[in-house]
């Protein structure tokens, strides 16, 4: 277990990491495939039960990326192993540990809880069951957007013509408002592509989740970011309308999946 | 255009989701992950999971504790880390 130095781990106890909640009653070794090889196994209660492995109770944890990287990327796998036994999972976020705690057992404490939040986690699965998760980014680049708003828009094209015909001084007082006035009609560009590639995507799929945007790289810039959740295997309708997003001059479409959905469990 | 799990972004946008996503449980038999320096997006699991805590009144006495510091001092940058009870 990676152990940073500033965290102090007083806690000796046992714990039981939960990678999912699965649709199944059955109780099950999984063998050797979990976080750092630990041993996977499920713990049943009724008709559901958690994925788990023994370990200490602390957290994983690393200050190295490339760490963390393997380390997420081993408890997807493992939530990946689940949903493809049993169809239907409930994902739980990395580094979900529960620990023994007033003479309670960790184990007993999985199974209580699956036993107090059981209608939930049983709402849930109904609700995700043959379903999976996509990531859909949508990016733009300002500059080619910005070229076409030249040429559409009243206000800037008559800037532009303002500026040739002014003296030097006089043009640079111009061309800040012709920067302010381009941003504003890339503001409100943003806001209808935003409305109108929603109200497109919203057909393919069965709900829709938005996600904060994130830096694009080089010349573009992210304008959405969505969790789209859908029947796992009919992605084909929602990928041709990404298709006609991602050939219009200027925009790009970073379309991933499928995955288990994380983020359709939550509260 | 098909979705696509195995690309370098891909991995970004899978970084987030197992990391920022997934059930919640609202007990206080979870081990806190308070103070655990990933990657950005681990401190809000961190702020997070305490807030979890301290609405169960795991971490009271380490709340005031932090309180009375902040409020005296201003701004301080050393926190002690909260530490799960078993």
């Amino acid at each position: 277990m990676q152990q940073d130095d500033k965290t102090e781990a007083l806690v000796t106890g046992q714990g039981r990491y939960l990678y999912c909640v699965a649709d199944s009653g059955e109780q099950v070794n999984l063998g050797a495939i979990g976080i750092e090889g630990s041993k996977v196994y499920t713990i049943p209660y009724r008709d559901i039960c958690a994925v788990v492995h023994e370990c200490p109770a602390e957290p994983y944890n690393s200050t190295d990326p490339e760490v963390v990287n393997s380390l997420v990327l081993a408890h997807q796998k493992v939530v990946d192993e689940a949903w493809e036994r049993w169809g239907t999972v409930l994902p739980l976020g990395f580094d979900t540990i529960v620990m023994d705690k007033d003479g309670v057992g960790a184990e007993e404490n999985v199974r209580n809880w699956l036993q107090s939040d059981y209608d939930n986690l049983k709402t849930k699965i109904e609700k995700v069951r043959g379903k999976a998760e996509y990531g859909v980014q949508i990016f733009w680049e300002p500059q080619v957007i910005a070229q076409s708003l030249i040429k559409t828009s009243p206000e800037i094209s008559q800037l532009e013509e303002q500026i040739k015909s002014q003296s030097k001084g006089v043009a640079y007082l111009y061309k800040q408002k012709l920067e302010n006035a381009l941003k504003r009609e890339l503001e409100a560009k943003a806001d209808q592509c935003f409305r109108d590639f929603y109200q497109r995507i919203r057909r393919h799929v069965d709900s829709i989740g938005v996600e904060k945007t994130k830096p694009g790289g080089g010349n573009t810039q992210m304008i959405m970011n969505l969790s789209c959740l859908l029947p796992r295997d009919k992605s084909n309708q929602l990928g041709e309308e990404l298709e006609n997003i991602n050939s219009i001059d200027g925009f790009s479409v970073r379309f991933t999946g499928p995955w288990p959905p994380y983020s359709f469990v939550g509260t | 255009m098909e979705p696509t799990r195995d690309t370098h972004y891909t991995l970004v946008d899978l970084l987030d989701r197992v990391l920022d996503k997934g059930i919640v449980v609202y007990a206080d038999i979870i081990v806190s992950v308070a103070g655990i320096p990933l990657i950005g997006v681990n401190l809000r699991a961190a702020l997070a999971g305490m807030e979890t805590m301290l609405s169960y009144g795991v971490m009271q006495e380490w709340d005031q504790k932090v309180r009375a510091k902040t409020t005296g001092i201003g701004k301080q940058r050393e926190l002690p880390l909260p530490v799960c009870l078993s």
